[in-house]
């Protein structure tokens, strides 16, 4: 069992600056779990104080069921994945996979063990790492570049060997920092299918860590939305795309994002700056100022003077192939939709349309950057 | 780009006048060093012209050279030799170990009054050494250390601060993460510095060795000053007796002989690491 545990985590800067909340986590043995957030949210000192890179403010870290807070980096069994990779550049590959097993071994120095007579055992050792770098080599296909130096390696497969020296030692859990963001766009969604891959079959605990909303749904298992040193949502892609537990979470999650206009809800209706659109039934009995949030494929696009519809002008079209994204401008501000190819091909930029709302995958939420969504009667 | 001959044609004319004012005395006194000691004579004091080439090459000079000093077995040149490269190993092992170290302590530890340190030690540059160097001299009697290779060796295992420098500029390039890596990995400060750290900075490492093995293979002062028996003398100060010893001219020739020696040394480790100077630093290590 190799769980995580951060129970009121959180971090302070000396000279007060608080970079994370208390952060309760459970991550569970074999989870491949997410963090993910904009820039400055406190999710890399999160995973930096797991490491132990950072120290733990307040709160408690267990791993396993043991408290860690105290423990150096190097025994809390964890293995590091650097966005720069962090390879030893002065070590060939081989050297830099048999690395964090060559510090763990026993018999570390030639010497002392033919002087105390162990050297029997230290070959042995050493067998073991070799077999267990061809091992890890194989998994990733590293085999041709075992006695290449780093800095004769492209960006990828630095990247694969930075994934190698981790997996080599078998650590109880895997941290994974921005690894894919110093890789091109089309080798990074490569990647990113090979490290579900690894995941699945290593069965390992994984806590990574993203800026990348689109990276962190495909690879979670569970998503931790964080938003200035505090949690918003922990649950899984599809439940933090569907049911935002906030507006922050509505807004990071899902590209392009969701439209969210403030106004005001009363007797089922939301308004703003004098437009109105009918709700569902949810919202019948409510009456206060809140925001309204519907994802870009849930408006539709009609006749300008369409009944009940809210009148916009095409401001952008752009077209992505199988989908077009609309650019709208109307009294609730600017508006982007999502529509099929098809129904794009007469949209021009300029003309006007009459927008309507998937209503029953509208949310409100209440005013504020991170306004808990509500939920209608 | 397209090269005009002509600038190509001026620019190898200064080059190579350059080149010939710096090798020029070296060649000369080789070539003073294979003359019959008449001609050596006769180009020192200048009654026989510069020639350019021995007219008639004495390789027995060397020979001769190594053999003669021993006719004073006091200062044979093989004893000097050997007293040289014991005090240069030591104090080249010295000076890159304990500059490393503490460049790479001002650089990666974080601890009240680094600073001030730094700032400290860089101040010591500024100090001419003839400032400290009676100082030095009663500090090191008072040990007891005269006529001992101890001041001339144990000085550098206590750091040199333009070296210490140079290793703090270095190691604090080298990116956090590596050193983080490094830590998971199970090294402490010691460790990372030895294995990583020493490793990364061998431009500077070469520097460090190449100009601190001439200075002190070369150095003539603090020998001078503290070996005080002649069973101690280096190369340097060998050298100077060598000539002080017959005082007139008529051994030039055995002395270009073993100045030309003496030089050996240095000129093939400059050249040796000559590529590991521009060598660059963690090349490989972060994408860039």
């Amino acid at each position: 069992m190799s769980d995580v545990t951060l129970t009121n985590v959180g971090k302070v800067y000396e000279g007060g600056v608080r970079a994370v909340e208390a952060v309760n986590l459970s991550i569970a043995d074999g989870e491949f779990c997410v963090l993910v957030g904009p820039s400055g949210c406190g999710k890399s000192t999160t995973l930096r104080m797991i490491a132990g890179l950072e120290e733990i403010s307040e709160g408690t870290l267990e791993i396993s069921g043991v408290r860690v807070n105290d423990l150096p980096a190097k025994d809390r069994d964890i293995a590091f994945v650097f966005q720069n990779y962090a390879l030893y550049p002065h070590l060939t590959v081989a050297q830099n996979v048999a690395f964090g097993l060559e510090q763990r071994r026993t018999h570390g120095n030639a010497l002392t063990a033919l002087l105390t007579g162990a050297n029997a055992a230290r070959a042995k050792e050493s067998a073991a790492i070799a077999a267990r770098v061809t091992e890890v080599s194989k998994t990733l296909g590293l085999n041709e570049l075992l006695t290449r130096y780093p800095r004769e390696l492209s960006g990828g497969q630095r990247q694969r060997v930075a994934v190698g020296r981790a997996i080599a030692r078998e650590p109880k859990v895997f941290l994974f920092d921005e690894p894919l963001s110093n890789l091109d766009a089309r080798l990074r969604i490569e990647t990113r299918t090979e490290l579900r891959l690894l995941h699945r079959r290593l069965r390992a605990t994984i806590i990574y860590v993203t800026h990348d909303q689109e990276e962190a749904m495909t690879l979670a298992d569970r998503l931790v939305v964080m938003h200035r040193g505090v949690i918003q949502q922990h649950a899984s892609a599809q439940e933090c795309y569907e049911r935002p537990a906030n507006r922050f979470v509505a807004g990071f999650i899902g590209t392009p994002p969701m439209n969210i206009v403030d106004g005001r809800v009363e007797n089922g209706v939301f308004e703003c700056n004098g437009a109105r659109i009918s709700l569902d039934a949810r919202w019948t009995t409510t009456t206060k100022a809140c925001a309204i949030g519907i994802r870009p494929d849930r408006l539709r696009l009609g006749a300008a003077h369409l009944e009940g519809a809210l009148l916009a002008t095409i401001v952008a079209v752009e077209h992505l192939g199988d989908r077009t994204d609309i650019t709208l401008d109307s009294a609730w501000g600017r508006l982007t939709a999502r529509v099929d190819a098809d129904s794009a091909r007469e949209m021009r930029e300029g003309t006007a349309v009459g927008v309507t709302l998937d209503v029953q995958h509208a949310h409100l939420f209440e005013l504020g950057e991170c306004g808990a969504r509500l939920n209608g009667a | 780009m397209k090269r005009n001959p002509l600038t190509d044609a001026l620019l190898w004319f200064v080059l190579i006048l350059g080149t010939a004012a710096f090798v020029f005395p070296l060649w000369w006194m080789t070539v003073v060093s294979l003359e019959t000691p008449q001609r050596a004579e006769a180009a020192i004091t200048g009654s026989g012209g510069i020639a350019l080439f021995p007219a008639d090459p004495q390789f027995s000079n060397y020979v001769n050279a190594v053999r003669e000093t021993g006719s004073t077995p006091w200062m044979g040149f093989t004893d000097a030799l050997a007293n040289s490269i014991v005090i240069t190993v030591l104090v080249v092992i010295g000076t890159v170990l304990s500059s490393s170290i503490v460049g790479y302590a001002l650089a990666r530890l974080r601890f009240r009054g680094s600073r001030a340190l730094f700032l400290i030690m860089l101040g010591t540059m500024m100090l001419p050494g003839q400032v400290t160097m009676i100082p030095l001299f009663l500090l090191f009697r008072e040990f007891g250390w005269i006529d001992t290779i101890l001041p001339l060796v144990v000085p550098a295992f206590f750091g040199n601060a333009f070296f210490i420098f140079m290793y703090r500029q270095f190691i604090a390039q080298i990116p956090e993460s590596l050193v983080e890596a490094a830590r998971i990995d199970g090294l402490g400060h010691l460790a990372i510095w030895w294995r990583i750290a020493l490793p990364l900075c061998k431009p500077v490492t070469a520097i460090c060795a190449v100009f601190t093995f001439i200075g002190t293979w070369n150095d003539f002062l603090a020998p001078l000053v503290y070996l005080h028996s002649d069973e101690q003398a280096t190369l340097a100060v060998a050298l100077n007796g060598f000539k002080n010893q017959y005082g007139g001219l008529e051994d030039v020739h055995l002395l270009m002989a073993l100045s030309v020696l003496t030089m050996i040394p240095c000129i093939v480790l400059f050249i040796a690491a000559q590529k590991t100077f521009v060598e660059g630093l963690a090349r490989g290590a972060v994408k860039g």
